[in-house]
């Protein structure tokens, strides 16, 4: 895929007309304008404007309660050196994000498969696979807290009953990582599956046609043609879902809080923490600009690499 | 008996090939079932939580099926939280944050893709590239202003944070979308003397209302969904929607310790409801519209 420029068929110009074509084309810039500028306004009012603001915030020690708003320099991120949460936010939102994509990815590529084979009731598989995309994250971390409940869980007994362990999901650090992430990719691998299937269908049919006649096997169909011709998506989505997971925050704030301890804090919960529990403002923004430079390092990596793609293929 | 007890050799391979076609037929339906377990186990769970007596909810080891089912769980939650009142505020907040941001982004959309104009490219990269820009992190600065502009616990300014959110998206899938109609209409019309409006009104919008529909739904299913505008934004249970309630049933000191669980599972499940109606009713259409921006 490709962000493409919008385009229209260039129109050809006689000379003799070019005075009033000049003042029609003056005449569609301001139609375009105008067309475009509700949205565009609105986006830079509540988006790109709040985003340069908070550098200012940034440097500053603005709290609500206590006025006037003073310039502190970096004092912020000073405070950051001695801050154990917003440290353990930092690693483990890479984290977070690193590996949820990736499983994410993973199992998307395999349930698109499932969806694109042929069986009866194919239709009704597909259904259900939207809902965990269409339903709040709120409500699926409250489900799955309450089914990785340390006793009266049904994954928690589950497991149990599989294995004969009692694994403790959310009482200790691992587990918990391990259940936020569990539940993420539950969550967000339908979205990916969906995207996927799209693209296992634009696949002529004849590629694998041929393969067939020429003995391959299907592991050897599914590097060869299906993996290289939907890398293009794999890719753009893997990019997609690390900037967009960077920001995490419902399913910290509903499963966790964060705990045990900061084991599962990451830097969204962090900024609300900082900004609506404490109302420390100022350092909230600084928090932000953190997540900032994480986002512009990672989807720089991201988009680094989807160029490469798009050379190869 | 006297058959030959070696079958030749084509039968041997055509039933090594039915036997192998069986396996993996049967290895298909496994994948299938597992699949529709993992999906669908936390519906139930919560289904039938809502339906639990609170007394039951809390057995060891937990009741895979409820023994005895009840309505009071929902009973409770109208009398523990204004439910009815999120629930309204939660339907007028997708409703109009979906709408503000269709009808903006159709307007962007169809300059973007159909007038010639120099930085186009630039406008929609632009569009594109604030998708980046992460919405927990420019909550303070909106705070602010909205403070001082007495947005605060508006029904309006929510509306426009949340549709403002949501427009990049818009306008990357409805680009596509305009994209794939043929010009020739708009051409004709256009030549006949036609003003902007009218186009837009008379000629695109009708070719366009499956995709606005689509756009539509999506939409209103994200702000359904949304969370962290309301719960920054909205003060009173004047303007709480239902994703507010349920975080705050989470960590209601008055609940004493652990969880509400009955309480939740019953707000989630009317909570899914609307969605879930809306998928099984639209699924093409939000299946085309979740992957015209990615798929060209």
């Amino acid at each position: 895929m490709e962000v493409q420029a919008p385009s229209s068929p260039a129109r050809s110009k006689s000379h003799g007309q070019k005075k009033r074509m000049s003042s029609l084309a003056r005449n569609r810039y301001f139609v375009a304008l105008l067309l475009l500028l509700p949205a565009l306004g609105l986006r830079l009012f509540t988006s790109v404007y709040p985003f340069f603001r908070t550098f200012y915030f940034a440097l500053t020690n603005y709290n609500p309660a206590f006025p006037p708003l003073k310039f502190i320099g970096l004092g912020n991120f000073l405070r950051m050196k001695s801050d154990m949460g917003v440290q353990a936010s930092v690693s483990f939102t890479i984290v977070f994000v690193v590996v949820s994509t990736l499983l994410q990815l993973v199992f998307g590529i395999m349930a698109a498969m499932l969806l694109n084979a042929n069986y009866r009731g194919r239709s009704i598989v597909r259904a259900v696979n939207l809902i965990p995309w269409a339903i709040a994250m709120t409500v699926a971390a409250m489900g799955f807290r309450w089914m990785f409940d340390d006793q009266y869980g049904i994954i928690t007994d589950l497991t149990v009953r599989l294995t004969g362990i009692h694994i403790p999901w959310l009482t200790t650090s691992l587990g918990a990582k391990a259940t936020v992430i569990i539940t993420n990719v539950w969550k967000s691998t339908p979205f990916l599956a969906l995207v996927f299937l799209a693209a296992l269908q634009g696949i002529p049919a004849e590629l694998y046609e041929a393969a067939r006649v020429d003995g391959a096997s299907s592991f050897q169909n599914f590097v060869k043609i299906t993996l290289p011709l939907i890398l293009s998506q794999v890719v753009t989505i893997g990019l997609f879902m690390v900037v967009w997971q960077l920001a995490a925050f419902d399913l910290i704030y509903t499963m966790t809080g964060g705990g045990p301890g900061f084991a599962t804090s990451v830097l969204a919960y962090n900024i609300y923490q900082a900004a609506f529990g404490g109302l420390n403002f100022g350092y909230a923004s600084a928090i932000s600009l953190v997540l900032f430079v994480l986002v512009f390092i990672m989807g720089g990596l991201g988009l680094l690499l989807f160029r490469r793609v798009e050379v190869e293929y | 008996m006297n058959q030959p007890s070696v079958p030749s050799k084509p039968e041997s391979f055509l039933n090594n090939y039915r036997l192998q076609q069986i396996l993996s037929r049967i290895l298909l339906y496994l994948c299938i079932a597992l699949f529709l377990f993992i999906v669908l186990l936390p519906f139930y769970w919560i289904l039938m939580s809502s339906f639990t007596p609170r007394y039951q909810m809390f057995s060891i080891p937990p009741r895979w099926f409820p023994a005895a089912l009840t309505l009071e769980n929902y009973v409770k939650l109208t009398q523990n939280i204004p439910f009815f009142r999120y629930y309204l505020n939660s339907l007028s907040f997708a409703f109009f944050s979906a709408a503000l941001s269709v009808v903006l982004s159709f307007l962007a959309s169809y300059a973007l893709a159909r007038i010639r104009f120099p930085g186009s490219n630039l406008v929609f990269i632009i569009f594109i590239v604030s998708i980046a820009i992460p919405q927990v992190g420019t909550l303070v600065p909106l705070f602010e202003m909205f403070n001082k502009l007495g947005l605060i616990n508006s029904r309006f300014g929510m509306v426009l944070l949340m549709a403002s959110l949501i427009t990049p998206f818009t306008v990357w899938t409805m680009v596509t979308f305009i994209q794939q109609i043929p010009e020739e209409i708009e051409e004709a019309a256009r030549i006949d003397g036609a003003s902007m409006a009218q186009l837009l009104w008379h000629i695109v919008v009708p070719v366009m209302t499956p995709a606005l529909a689509t756009m539509m739904i999506i939409n209103f299913i994200i702000s359904w969904n949304e969370l962290l505008y309301p719960l920054v934004f909205a003060t009173s249970s004047e303007t709480k929607t239902l994703s507010v309630g349920l975080v705050e049933l989470a960590v209601d000191p008055s609940m004493g310790a652990g969880r509400p669980w009955d309480l939740m599972s019953a707000l989630s499940v009317t909570m899914i409801i609307p969605v879930l109606l809306l998928v099984l009713v639209f699924q093409r259409l939000i299946v085309s519209g979740l992957t015209k921006g990615a798929i060209k």
